[in-house]
């Protein structure tokens, strides 16, 4: 993800604003990192470039 | 029949079709370069490349599939994954587009596969269209547009009803009839 989409991302919980830790970057990219609620503390993952802004419940891989 | 037989093999994510071409064609004549857009549920990404590719405009896609989110990556796209519209800020894009699951599903003939969620509407086929409508008009800016595909296997006047409770009004821009369906692009705005 590119750090300019922290301006039209939010926590799905509280659609409070989002700190952003980066491990890996790439081409001006985020590659891998978390996201963490300014608020509420809870954090998003970003693996291969991707955030995952499920809420924590939805978030495991296989469907329902 | 079920309905990965009915779209073919693929079961992971749903790929380009009729309705996908359509909403694109709409959309892609409608949207501005200046304009920030968002397409939920984007699946293979297909919509939101060309929009953005034929526009200028800057695309945000997203999915709850990561799969889909990965093929979309794959695409250029920037993509996150997400349930509708909640991770995104009030009034964050003036345009949103949405090609969503719509089809009544019989529950006898469930899968449980991510095909399933992109195609499955639940039993009116219209749960997940309700639940985008809920919640879409806070992340659209005041003069904001949504595209939306709608199927007559849907219901395209209940989902313009539902639209108006939420404080939309829809206008249908296009009609495409195919052999069991027939699929409209209605435009909402406030």
């Amino acid at each position: 993800m590119k750090e300019s989409l922290l301006d039209i991302v939010c926590c799905p919980l509280d659609k409070e604003e989002l700190d952003l830790e980066v491990d890996e970057r790439e081409d001006g990219e985020v590659l891998a990192g978390t996201l963490t609620c300014t608020e509420c503390g809870e954090t998003y993952p970003i693996e291969d470039g991707i955030p995952n802004l499920l809420p924590p419940d939805m978030r495991e891989e296989s469907p329902a | 029949m079920d309905l990965a037989e009915r779209r073919g093999v693929e079961t992971d994510v749903y790929q380009p079709a009729e309705d996908s071409g359509l909403l694109a064609a709409e959309a892609e004549s409608r949207v501005d370069a200046d304009d920030r857009v968002l397409e939920v549920g984007t699946g293979s990404g297909y919509v939101a490349e060309r929009v953005a590719e034929e526009t200028g405009a800057s695309v945000l896609a997203s999915d709850l599939n990561p799969h889909a989110c990965r093929q979309a990556r794959e695409r250029d796209l920037d993509v996150v994954r997400a349930d509708l519209t909640t991770p995104f800020p009030e009034s964050a894009f003036d345009v949103v587009l949405f090609n969503p699951p719509y089809l009544p599903v019989d529950e006898l003939a469930e899968r449980d596969d991510w095909m399933e969620i992109a195609l499955s509407g639940g039993e009116t086929g219209r749960e997940v269209i309700e639940a985008f409508l809920d919640d879409v008009g806070r992340v659209l800016a005041p003069d904001g547009r949504i595209f939306l595909l709608v199927s007559s296997l849907t219901g395209v006047d209940e989902v313009v009803e539902r639209a108006a409770a939420a404080g939309f009004s829809a206008a249908a821009l296009r009609d495409e009839s195919y052999p069991f369906e027939t699929l409209t692009v209605l435009k909402l705005v406030r």
